[in-house]
């Protein structure tokens, strides 16, 4: 039974709960808005890294460059359109 | 058909391989999906024209409810892979059918977070954001559902026919599938109901 | 009764009757002339089932080619109705449909299948593999883009064309102001084809990665590859984007939501921005291509190895992460601030520094080498000078202050004419004579070929340079006349004469393909250009299995190399070959998109559903389905080689 839980990934449940609970803390704490964001950035990309890796095997096989590559660079288009979108909706007309 | 024996099932036949990388492709290709509708959703959030807000239609408690049957779901699909390498097809049938069930009930809440929504004059037509939000969230909930018919079937295939190549090849890129759903719902937990009720 | 009216062409003019007769003359010609010779069986077997990518490479060829005439049509009816001043051969109306599925259909419907289908033919040979990675998704690709494609067309004489432009701008292509189901056409119809052109993306990127020939590392790969996997990457990328804006729109049309309507909150510059997030990679996606086959044509012709391979490489990255960065030069002019405009107007003049590596490399390719001028590199060598007027102009356009006098006028579609014409098309008509003997064992007729050449080339001059000139005396795009007094007469007669001699070149093509159908030699050798990379390693036409013998590579212009120093890339007997199996689930399920896709343009609900459970039905058998291949064994195969000269 034992040998059906790996540590590895029981560790990275318990992690990924952990995170959770510290991502609520921007609700149920009051803080300013710019704190708030930074405490969800970091747990939600720390979560997805964590995923990534513990869950999704991502590095296990020969492939794993053009794995990398392919998330990375969906990631950084990505966070590039979103923010570029931002820029050219909203915050350009300020 | 090549089969090298030395791996996990999963990865034994060059096609395995090559169904594997591309995949991960596709994974690529959903993130920028996913990327589309929030910045979509970041440009329409305050857009609201006099129809209800975020912070006024979001409940913590489902949305909690959600995170955790997800995250759970997430982690004993992992474990229904870590069953598969052990060749415990029984284990694993067990954990993949827990994970179905999971995904099931958070079905069942995101349902009925719309009817939620809907019934305060939450609707796609009320305003830019409430169409975004319910997009969004539906894209997401389309996909948990199409992952639902998806695992049956792999389920039955491996019921009918066992740890074959090829089924343990389904059942690992179901795995991936199921979670980057859960990734993409991590974002959404965090981007669109804490942002929103900060 | 009122169920039928809502087919009706709500603008229907003596031109659409003809084409209605037309079209259904053709088809009932196609018809009996397949029954007649008893070629359906023929037809289904070799072709609509076929999952071998170099068929699948032709098929989108043809198809490619028949929209190539569709869209120039439309040019000639635009340039003719422009053609002198206060003309009345096209109303209103009719020119918006025009040069609405001009557009689409030139970008969407001839661009796109053209470099599909050179990528289709060419890459796996050029790797040394046996297929693409997955050939059944492969077909389903080209049959979701042909159903698209032929979804499109039917707006023409069913229900009424787009008529809000190529780009479809909200709230102009929303209901309130798009009252005809033209726009819906738009909507799916790109929706359905952009999802087989989303598939050949993960396909074409998991074959480069994974199934070279062994010792071609990735720095070895031949530049059209290259090109390609870039491209592949760009579309992985860019087009789930276009997939997302035309969901939202499409929801705008049919379900009521507020996306990008003027009212309810909605923001009709979101389309406009998600439009071009995919809409200027996707320029990248038909340019690049283009770019990997002069990069092949030009040391061909040239008989030296590429200048700079590795800062060709190179540029070709940069350039993929740069076209997303570069979207908001489309509408400078929308207000979103000096700011903005100012990040966006250096990151697009930043992109023109790879691009003009790229041409440097190509120019000393060709310095001191043995240039032999053949049809292909004829048109290579007419593209550098053009398209660099039409790249510079690119950034005058880019520059955000000065783009406020440019914006939407003829400047600009002068500007991007210059640059696909060169780049896109004159690539594809080069790729396709070069490739030609490749696929079908004989070659063009090369005097014919240069004749069209020169045509083409000059059309293009004589139908897109005036246009400069009316851009800045400020005549803008779109508007379907003008008055004498402005003295626009002059220049867009000019264009008209242009793209007369532009069709003539065309149509001189078309003549080239049929006379050398009937006349030219069949008895040529495997590698008729004296070419260097692996896909002329192989006989002409190919065997469905590629390469009896997987090539072994060691360098760059590794058969080039091989033939020089007479040694062989084929090591090794005879072995079994795996082979996939034909299929007819693809184009059955392409064509359930088909009725699904119509009858949600039609709001025709419960057709809809019937539509998408059979789609569910094809997936679900899909799964279900067992499908190990056949293997063609060593005996087999020897006979086979033994028959069509064999490897070398």
């Amino acid at each position: 039974m034992k040998e059906l839980f790996p540590k590895k990934q029981v560790v990275g449940f318990l992690f990924s709960l952990i995170l959770t609970a510290v991502a609520l803390l921007v609700y149920f704490l009051e803080m300013p808005f710019g704190v708030g964001m930074i405490v969800l950035l970091l747990t939600a990309f720390t979560q997805a890294g964590l995923q990534l890796v513990v869950f999704m095997h991502a590095g296990e096989t020969k492939d794993k460059g053009a794995i990398y590559a392919s998330i990375y660079y969906g990631m950084i288009i990505a966070i590039l359109s979103i923010l570029g979108t931002l820029l050219v909706m909203i915050w350009g007309y300020v | 058909m090549k089969v090298n024996h030395t791996g996990p099932l999963e990865y034994s036949t060059e096609q395995n391989n090559l169904n594997i990388l591309g995949f991960w492709i596709f994974i690529g290709a959903e993130i920028m999906l996913f990327a589309t509708l929030f910045a979509s959703y970041f440009t329409l959030v305050d857009r609201t024209a006099g129809g209800p807000t975020g912070a006024e239609i979001f409940e913590i408690t489902p949305v909690l409810i959600e995170t955790i049957l997800l995250l759970t779901s997430s982690f004993t699909i992992g474990l229904a892979v870590h069953a598969m390498r052990l060749a415990n097809k029984k284990a694993m049938l067990t954990f993949f059918a827990i994970t179905l069930l999971l995904g099931l009930a958070f079905l069942g809440v995101e349902i009925y977070e719309f009817v939620h929504y809907v019934h305060v004059g939450a609707g796609l037509g009320t305003s830019a954001f409430t169409a975004i939000l319910l997009t969004t969230l539906g894209t997401h909930g389309a996909h948990v559902t199409f992952g639902l018919f998806w695992g049956i079937f792999i389920m039955m295939q491996i019921k009918k026919r066992g740890l074959t190549p090829q089924t343990a090849n389904k059942s690992f890129i179901f795995s991936l599938y199921w979670h980057f759903l859960d990734v993409v719902w991590i974002f959404i937990f965090s981007f669109v109901y804490l942002k929103g009720m900060m | 009764m009122e169920f039928f009216e809502r087919f009706a062409i709500p603008h229907p003019s003596p031109l659409i009757y003809a084409s209605m007769v037309a079209i259904g003359l053709t088809v009932i010609a196609i018809i009996a002339g397949l029954t007649y010779f008893k070629k359906w069986g023929y037809l289904w077997r070799e072709w609509l089932t076929t999952v071998d990518h170099k068929r699948i490479g032709i098929m989108y060829l043809f198809s490619a080619l028949l929209m190539l005439f569709r869209g120039g049509v439309d040019a000639i009816m635009m340039r003719a109705q422009l053609a002198v001043p206060e003309n009345t051969f096209l109303d209103a109306q009719h020119y918006n449909e025009v040069f609405t599925t001009h557009g689409v259909v030139m970008i969407i419907f001839m661009a796109m299948p053209f470099i599909m289908a050179l990528m289709n033919f060419v890459v796996p040979l050029q790797i040394g593999a046996r297929d693409v990675a997955f050939p059944r998704l492969n077909a389903l690709s080209f049959w979701l883009f042909f159903m698209g494609a032929m979804l499109f067309n039917v707006s023409f004489v069913i229900g009424g064309s787009p008529d809000a432009g190529w780009t479809s701008y909200f709230p102009l292509a929303g209901n309130d102001l798009s009252t005809s189901v033209g726009t819906n056409y738009y909507m799916i119809a790109i929706q359905i084809a952009g999802l087989g052109t989303l598939m050949t993306g993960i396909n074409f990127i998991a074959t480069i990665f994974k199934m070279r020939a062994p010792g071609m590392t990735l720095m070895k790969m031949p530049m059209f590859t290259w090109a390609s996997l870039i491209t592949n990457v760009i579309i992985v990328f860019a087009f789930p984007v276009l997939t997302v804006a035309l969901a939202m729109g499409t929801f705008d049309r049919l379900f009521g939501t507020h996306f990008f309507a003027t009212t309810n909150g909605g923001m009709d510059m979101l389309w406009a921005n998600l439009f071009w997030i995919w809409g200027h990679p996707e320029v990248y996606i038909l340019i690049l291509p283009a770019f990997g086959i002069y990069s092949e044509i030009i040391p061909t012709f040239a008989g030296r190895n590429l200048y700079g391979y590795k800062s060709m490489v190179f540029s070709m990255v940069i350039i993929s992460l740069l076209s997303f960065l570069v979207w908001a030069h489309h509408f400078f002019t929308m207000g979103q601030g000096a700011f903005a405009n100012s990040i966006f107007s250096i990151t697009t003049m930043a992109i023109a520094v790879p691009t003009g590596i790229k041409i440097f490399n190509w120019l000393f390719t060709l310095w001191k080498g043995k240039i032999r001028i053949t049809t292909p590199m004829l048109y290579s060598m007419l593209f550098i000078p053009i398209f660099t007027i039409g790249g510079v102009t690119g950034v005058m356009l880019g520059m955000s202050a000065a783009d406020y006098q440019y914006h939407n006028t003829m400047f600009l579609v002068a500007h991007f004419h210059l640059v696909i014409i060169p780049g896109v098309v004159f690539a594809m008509l080069a790729g396709l004579t070069y490739w030609w003997p490749k696929m079908f064992g004989f070659m063009l007729n090369e005097r014919l070929g240069k004749w069209a050449a020169w045509l083409v080339a000059s059309g293009t001059i004589v139908a897109f340079f005036p246009m400069f000139i009316s851009g800045l005396d400020g005549q803008a795009r779109r508007m379907y006349t003008y008055s004498e007094s402005t003295g626009f007469g002059i220049w867009n007669m000019l264009s008209f004469v242009g793209a007369g001699i532009l069709a003539i070149g065309f149509v001189l093509i078309v003549y080239n393909i049929y006379y050398s159908t009937r006349y030219a030699s069949r008895d040529i050798p495997a590698d008729p250009w004296n070419a260097r990379s692996l896909e002329w390693a192989t006989p002409s036409p190919t065997p469905a299995y590629n390469f009896a013998i997987t090539p072994e590579v060691d360098s760059r212009d590794a058969f080039w190399n091989a033939k020089r120093s007479k040694k062989s890339l084929f090591k090794g007997g005879y072995k079994d070959i795996h082979m996939p199996n034909n299929s007819g689930g693809p184009i059955i399920m392409s064509a359930i998109f088909f009725v699904l896709g119509f009858a949600l343009i039609f709001s025709l609900w419960t057709v809809a559903i019937i539509a998408a459970v059979g789609i569910a039905g094809c997936l679900i058998y899909r799964s279900f389905e067992q499908d190990h291949g056949y293997h063609i064994t060593a005996d087999e195969l020897k006979e086979m080689e033994d028959n069509n000269g064999g490897a070398k």
